[in-house]
């Protein structure tokens, strides 16, 4: 682990609670640490408030946090838009990545890393620098480029879908990476793709939260901890040990409803 | 008199006609003129006009005249389409041959109506009475009456124009008498020409121009009609287009000016096997109004339509849309699909959306559909959630909504890239993807 970004802490939420749009309570006081370079599995049933707290993070209406604090590098992620969140360095994969007829993958694209670029006091990307850098970020994925001049997501397979949201990832280069159900619906090539490129875009200066619902993911992305979410509370975490655990035993080992 | 006072200032208000004018024209004149009387201007219970709002039409067309300013060549290059191609500029119902620029083509005929009334009238002639002056709308019997000059292309059997031809009518005055030109296009067997018809205007004055084409066997048209005059003007046209056997048209319309604007489109489908493609934007804000009627007529069988046009609206913005197919008896065979579709981008626009299919034949695939909508809430947020600022998330949207039927349409690269320009101007992203 590089010491330069050695226990940094990217990600910190302290008792964190939120409800939905008819006022359900779904997230019941969180507490979670998130330091770079590391990698974190959230696993948990149906239900228990995966897809909230990752969209919570990134900043989806919606969602009304009720009490506890997130810091994102230190800051107060909450008071954050979401495109500040994301210029800041947040990502999140969809889960389910939205189809957006119309748009050209590649100019959304560079919209997007310019937005970024200008938050960073960086100098904006003209095409053909932008192309340079899609060509090397391909080749580090081993993806087709002619998912690039389709419109965002359209007619997109399910494993195209999520290699594209990996894509995006490596283009935008965040601190914080959020993946919801980056597994779901893959069959085991889709599956090895995506896991192999989570992999390549793990860093010293990263910290990546992966939400999942199955073990499988974990078989191709080693993660640092593992935690399990229950009924909008983290209700145990380990090492990659309980990941297994709970592929041979189940939720309902942990007195969870699988 | 008439009893109306606002037809009276505009039958008074004639300008000075095409010197030394063949009897017959006089004549033609004078039966669309008739026409216009009976007619009258419209009224709310007009239903081809019913979701208008009419007192700022009758407040344009009562207006007194001003004076006029010739525009540099400077203020035109901005609206050009690029330096190559043909050109014809029209400045307040006249030729600007300064301006204009045709090269000479074998089997092409090429220039102004009133050139061609001196010089080849019997082409003239047959351009013009190909149309038909007495119809049942006011304005294009007003323009038959009046209008002061147009472009003719004539275009012999075989002939394919290599190059667009840019059609530029300015408005420079800016209130008085409606500025009317009237164009006609004739298209031999076989032929194929590409016109691109643009409306640009300083102030609040009116026009009124009518734009007819017909097409032989198998001719191809590609025409393109870019709408941008101030949102202060009155902006009235027609095309009116016949389509003989496998002829070809592709009508392409992009819609930005005029405090109203109306384009009515008239296509008939005369022979077998004809085709015609109609995609259109209208992009509306503030106080502006826009009404597009195309009018399609499956006169035989086995012709195809497809039409896709898409609006988007702004603050109290109203858009019209009035979509008619009417399939003949005996139009057997024939294919012909509407598609109207609005986006709201704010509470107090709106939308009126009446697509229509009149069927007498059997065997026919037709469908029509409209929508109104605003943007989708999840686009919206992934973009965002991709760094870029909402006001930029909803513009990048917007502009994919709005450029989808000039993405569509049948199209030179270099008219689709201007188009293009001048969507991203309205839209104020200012980049040309």
């Amino acid at each position: 682990m590089n010491t330069e970004h050695a226990m940094e802490e990217i990600l910190q939420i302290e008792g964190l609670r939120a409800r939905i749009a008819d006022g359900r309570e779904v997230l019941k006081g969180i507490d979670l640490t998130v330091r770079s370079g590391e990698v974190h599995a959230i696993m948990g049933p149906n239900g228990a408030g995966k897809s909230t707290l990752s969209n919570v993070l990134a900043g989806r209406p919606g969602y009304e946090v009720t009490d506890g604090a997130v810091r994102y590098l230190g800051q107060d992620l909450l008071a954050l838009a979401a495109d500040e969140r994301a210029r800041a360095g947040v990502f999140l994969a969809f889960q389910y990545p939205v189809e957006i007829p119309g748009v050209n993958n590649m100019y959304f694209l560079r919209a997007a890393l310019n937005a970024v670029r200008r938050h960073n006091g960086e100098p904006e990307l003209d095409a053909a620098q932008f192309l340079r850098v899609v060509k090397a970020k391909l080749k580090l994925l081993d993806i087709r480029e002619d998912l690039l001049h389709r419109a965002v997501n359209v007619g997109f397979s399910g494993g195209e879908k999520k290699r594209n949201e990996i894509f995006q990832m490596a283009m935008l280069e965040p601190r914080l990476a959020i993946l919801d159900e980056t597994d779901s619906g893959l069959d085991i090539d889709a599956l090895r793709l995506v896991a192999d490129g989570v992999n390549r875009l793990r860093a010293p200066a990263r910290a990546i939260v992966l939400i999942t619902h199955y073990q499988r993911l974990l078989d191709y992305v080693e993660p640092d901890f593992v935690h399990v979410l229950a009924d909008g509370a983290i209700v145990a975490s380990g090492d990659k040990t309980l990941a297994t655990e709970l592929e041979e035993r189940g939720y309902a080992h942990l007195g969870l409803a699988a | 008199m008439l009893a109306d006072p606002t037809m009276q200032t505009l039958l008074d208000a004639r300008p000075s006609a095409i010197a030394e004018e063949p009897a017959w024209l006089t004549d033609w004149r004078e039966a669309a003129r008739q026409r216009f009387v009976e007619l009258g201007l419209p009224t709310p219970r007009n239903e081809a006009w019913r979701f208008t709002d009419l007192r700022p039409l009758r407040a344009a067309l009562s207006a007194q005249a001003n004076a006029s300013i010739s525009p540099s060549a400077g203020e035109l290059t901005p609206h050009r389409l690029t330096d190559a191609h043909h050109r014809l500029v029209f400045v307040d119902g006249r030729l600007d041959s300064a301006q204009s620029r045709v090269g000479l083509l074998r089997g092409v005929w090429c220039g102004s109506m009133a050139e061609a009334l001196a010089t080849r009238p019997e082409l003239a002639e047959a351009a013009l009475s190909a149309a038909d002056a007495h119809d049942a709308r006011p304005f294009a019997a007003l323009n038959a009456a009046q209008f002061t000059d147009g472009m003719l292309l004539a275009l012999e059997p075989g002939v394919v124009m290599d190059r667009p031809l840019e059609l530029v009518c300015l408005r420079m005055t800016p209130s008085g008498p409606p500025v009317q030109l009237r164009h006609c296009i004739t298209l031999g067997a076989g032929s194929q020409a590409t016109v691109v018809e643009s409306a640009f205007g300083d102030g609040a004055g009116c026009s009124n121009h009518v734009t007819t084409a017909a097409l032989a066997d198998q001719a191809r048209l590609t025409y393109v009609k870019l709408q941008a005059e101030p949102d202060t003007a009155l902006h009235l046209a027609e095309l009116r287009v016949q389509l003989g056997r496998a002829a070809k048209l592709d009508g392409v319309f992009l819609s930005l000016g005029g405090r109203l604007s109306r384009q009515d489109i008239q296509v008939a489908l005369a022979g077998e096997d004809a085709e015609l493609a109609l995609h259109g934007t209208y992009l509306l804000r503030g106080a502006q109004e826009a009404v597009i009627a195309p009018f399609v007529d499956h006169r035989v069988a086995n012709c195809r339509t497809t039409e896709l046009f898409k609006a988007v609206l702004d603050d109290a913005a109203h858009g019209v849309f009035l979509g008619s197919i009417a399939v003949r008896e005996g139009a057997d065979g024939t294919q012909a699909h509407q598609q109207n579709r609005n986006l709201l981008i704010s509470r107090t626009a709106r939308a009126d959306t009446r697509p229509e299919l009149t069927i007498y034949a059997d065997e026919v695939k037709c469908s029509h559909g409209a929508t109104v909508g605003d943007l989708d809430e999840s686009a919206l947020f992934y973009l965002q959630a991709r760094g870029l600022t909402p006001a930029a998330a909803r513009a990048m949207l917007i502009d994919a909504f709005a450029a989808e039927p000039i993405d569509a349409a049948a199209l030179p690269p270099a008219i689709r890239d201007w188009l293009h320009f001048h969507l991203a101007a309205w839209l104020g992203t200012g980049e040309v993807r």
